[in-house]
């Protein structure tokens, strides 16, 4: 009797931590890669001519000054991959592997700082998406409760 | 146990009777086929698709079955389960397999608490239990669209603004699933003359079958079909009735949550308010076609069951529009020929129960009959 | 003490529940701005539209032929005998009467059909009523697009062939009973003489019916099979009269319900309309088999007076609008409460 339960218990602490796993490894991140100098405690790191950015396995992505780009991933480690060409011509490829912080479901990375090399706190930040104050009147969604006609099943 | 003597044709009305339903599907679908001018390649395509999409559903019917309780009108408890762990994970932003595995999970809790209750008011009202799982669907239906509808948002919270309804709160009419689209199917796909097959999918099906065969010989499966064929003799050897009804309405709902969720991965979009409404009524429908009965069905009637249903439900608006010119009459159609179906299948039941008794009535006369014969000789 | 008990415990506590909601919406409502006197007469409106729709449930409780689940195959024959009526161009007043005559022989054939078919399925009537209910909709959905009508007012625009989803019915039947004889106090309270009248005159004829030698075997086939059949009486015969009658009913209860309304509903607008019927009469007190007239008056005016109510008050309040949701659960409450109540009669 007593080992049943236990069993039970045990099966059910068990789903209870792969549903946290899947949760962890399945969620989405968008992560914003900002081109844009940056001042910290009195250094500015300036942004880049021309810098190609790679996500993980993703497209690279080419950015100019001031230019903003996103990529959305799965799950909380990736490697980054950042290319630039300095003013004596010589290539610098930066790959670190970084890990997004679980709650975040936006992120910015800063180039340039991570591209100096600093600590991941300093060039990876929370984003919160500005909510958009709409002015235009809202438009009203009819909630259809009674399909007796399906189109396809 | 002899053998009933009848006559050839007696024998072969019998075996017609038996699987009247799969025949006249035949029919309908061979002249459905001919009428709609679809190539056998896109029809193997769709229905390859539809036995992906679908089984698993189906399947669930299966265990009520067993246990006595007729067909499972109350399936659409565990596909609002499932629907609302997608709800949650599409709200988390969490993609692919994981989505997939977690929406499970978060269902599974909420379908065995609905499947639960459902056995004990299934249990309240013998005799009637088909009428009561139908109500009970749509009363559970009710619950959902006061949580669904009217409770995510404010009492329920819901970050993801894309998911809630321009008012503010409640969730859309329809929820996207991009992030999980196909993610089973796709996992192992194979094309095999120029028609792709989700092999992961079917393998996933595959295991629910082997599952099931395993479960209708361990002792519970046992203990169910012995409920199912008689309460009365299995509560006098030691069974507890009750609870074993109960337990196969948890599973069957457990499950259908699941399917629910394989069914809508690969949909790509959830109905927030109709997909299971809808789903509950052709799973049986599809079921009953493949030749299952109310007391009676096997793994087989369900894959034959779906692809002869499907079959016709993908020709009817075509050979609709060519045949009268009107493809909307071929959708009426479909969902006439899918209520009838059932109603035809309800009726052959009672019938056949009536019939049962009276041909194993005189079975008993003949066996006296003869016994009589051989002593006066 | 024990009185009451048992009182409670056989008027039922969901009754007791819906009739104190429904007394405290009216108690609410001119605290918030509703007004009594419209809120009234339209629940008295929807009271007549719906009444002889709920009393058709009554023959077959009678006979123990179940719950009708299959209203819509009555309904059905209703709707063939308004598109008739207008079909065949009787305007006014005239095409209500025609419409009922035309509904009869379809309603009378169906009802007969039916009843031949759950003479043959005695147990499972409740489940195949419903699919038998359903079938009949969608295969005449089938038919409106296909049947022959030709009245301008009825088909569509350009095509020229298969019927409206709806069709309206002014210039034809509407309000041919409700301004019969209507009265107002105020400005807001209108009374629809004509409408409650007429169901009172069916009601009457159901009644008068259940006491005659008839009506009284009727009755005995389902209170009592055994006595029945020991008394001669043919209970299949009974069986199928009293799906003929509710059948009938079902007919000239939706052309009631249409002459208010203002439209003939086609296609899957039927669809669904057996359930506030059952739970209707279930309300109003009725079980699984037995069931009287009161129950219909009771039960159709508290269904109605929260299906009116509820929005308005609801609304009012917390400024959301719940009531289709609390219809669904109310109504399906209510049905899963009496099937789950044990039977009175043992098969």
């Amino acid at each position: 009797m007593i080992k049943r339960r236990l069993i039970q218990l045990a099966v059910v602490v068990l789903v209870i931590l792969l549903g946290v796993i899947m949760f962890i490894v399945g969620k989405e991140h968008t992560i914003l890669l900002d081109n844009k100098s940056v001042e910290i405690d009195g250094t500015t790191y300036n942004a880049f001519q021309i810098v190609e950015v790679q996500v993980a396995k993703g497209e690279t992505l080419e950015l100019g000054p001031r230019d903003r780009d996103k990529a959305v991933v799965m799950g909380q480690r990736h490697k980054l991959t950042v290319t630039y060409t300095d003013r004596n011509f010589e290539e610098h490829v930066i790959v670190k592997k970084f890990s997004v912080p679980i709650g975040e479901s936006m992120v910015l990375i800063s180039l340039p700082v991570f591209a100096a090399g600093l600590d991941q706190s300093l060039w990876l930040e929370h984003y919160e998406p500005p909510t958009i104050l709409s002015l235009s009147p809202v438009e009203e969604e009819l909630v259809v409760t009674e399909e007796l006609i399906p189109l396809d099943i | 146990m002899s053998e009933l003597r009848e006559t050839r044709w007696e024998k072969t009305l019998n075996v017609l009777e038996k699987n009247a339903v799969p025949i006249l599907f035949l029919i309908i679908g061979a002249i459905g086929i001919i009428f709609s001018g679809y190539s056998m390649n896109y029809l193997g395509q769709e229905i390859i698709v539809r036995i992906a999409r679908n089984s698993f559903l189906i399947i669930s019917l299966l265990i009520p079955i067993m246990a006595g309780m007729g067909l499972n009108f109350g399936m659409t408890l565990g596909a609002m389960a499932g629907q609302i762990g997608l709800i949650f994970v599409t709200d988390w932003a969490i993609a692919g397999i994981p989505g997939m595995v977690l929406a499970m999970i978060i269902s599974t809790p909420i379908s065995a608490l609905l499947g639960w209750m459902c056995g004990k008011i299934l249990n309240m009202a013998k005799g009637r239990e088909m009428v009561t799982s139908y109500i009970i669907g749509f009363f559970i239906n009710g619950v959902y669209q006061l949580i669904v509808l009217y409770g995510m948002g404010p009492v329920i919270p819901i970050k993801d603004p894309a998911l809630v309804l321009p008012r503010g709160y409640g969730i859309r009419n329809t929820v996207n699933l991009i992030r999980m689209r196909r993610s089973l199917d796709n996992l192992l796909a194979i094309r095999i003359f120029g028609i792709s097959i989700p092999v992961m999918t079917l393998a996933v099906i595959a295991l629910l079958c082997l599952f099931i065969v395993w479960f209708k010989k361990s002792k519970l499966g046992q203990d169910m079909r012995a409920v199912g064929q008689d309460m009365e003799v299995a509560r006098a050897a030691g069974i507890r009735v009750e609870h074993t009804r109960i337990v196969s309405i948890v599973i069957s709902t457990i499950l259908a949550g699941y399917g629910m969720i394989i069914y809508l991965q690969n949909m790509g979009t959830l109905n927030t308010y109709n997909s299971h409404m809808q789903i509950g009524m052709f799973s049986i429908a599809a079921l009953l076609v493949g030749g299952a009965s109310v007391n009676r069905a096997s793994i087989g009637n369900v894959f034959l069951g779906v692809a002869l249903f499907h079959l016709m439900f993908i020709v009817s608006p075509m050979a609709g529009k060519n045949l009268i010119g009107q493809a909307q009459l071929g959708e009426f159609f479909r969902v006439f020929v899918s209520y009838g179906v059932i109603t035809l299948a309800l009726v052959l039941y009672e019938i056949r129960k009536r019939h049962t008794r009276s041909r194993a009535g005189r079975l008993l006369a003949q066996e006296q009959l003869d016994a009589r014969r051989l002593a006066d000789d | 003490m024990v009185s009451i008990r048992r009182f409670l415990n056989s008027f039922g506590w969901p009754r007791i529940i819906i009739g104190l909601f429904l007394l405290s919406l009216f108690i609410i409502a001119p605290f918030v701005g509703v007004r009594i006197g419209a809120s009234l007469s339209d629940t008295i409106i929807r009271f007549g539209m719906n009444s002889v729709l709920v009393l058709a449930m009554v023959p077959m409780i009678h006979s123990g032929t179940g719950l009708n689940f299959g209203l819509p195959l009555g309904i059905m024959a209703g709707l063939l005998g308004g598109t008739l009526s207008i079909e065949l161009g009787f305007t006014g007043g005239l095409s209500f009467f025609m419409a009922l005559v035309c509904a009869t022989p379809f309603g009378l054939l169906f009802g007969w059909g039916y009843g031949k078919l759950l003479n043959k399925v005695k147990g499972g009537e409740m489940i195949i009523a419903t699919y038998v209910g359903f079938s009949s909709v969608a295969f005449m959905c089938m038919m409106w697009l296909l049947l022959p009508y030709r009245h301008p007012t009825m088909v569509w625009g350009y095509a020229g062939k298969g019927l409206r989803t709806t069709i309206s019915t002014e210039g034809f039947y509407l309000h041919a009973l409700n301004n019969f004889l209507q009265f107002r106090i105020g400005e807001r309270f209108v009374f629809p003489t004509g409408m409650i009248l007429f169901f009172a005159l069916i009601a009457f004829l159901v009644w008068a019916f259940l006491h005659t030698k008839t009506g009284t075997a009727m009755t005995a086939v389902g209170s009592n099979p055994v006595f029945a059949r020991a008394s001669g009486i043919s209970i299949d015969r009974i069986r199928t009269l009293s799906v003929v009658m509710s059948t009938w009913l079902a007919a000239v209860g939706i052309i009631v319900y249409q002459q208010s309304f203002g439209f003939i509903q086609l296609y899957m607008g039927p669809f669904y309309m057996a359930l506030p019927a059952v739970s209707a009469i279930l309300i109003g007190g009725a079980s699984v088999n037995k069931a009287s007239i009161m129950n219909v008056i009771v039960g159709t005016f508290l269904f109605q007076g929260i299906l009116t109510m509820t929005p308005s008050v609801m609304n009012a309040v917390i400024h959301t609008d719940m009531s289709e949701v609390i219809r669904i659960v109310v109504s399906n409450g209510m049905i899963l409460y009496a099937l789950t109540r044990k039977s009175e009669v043992s098969r």
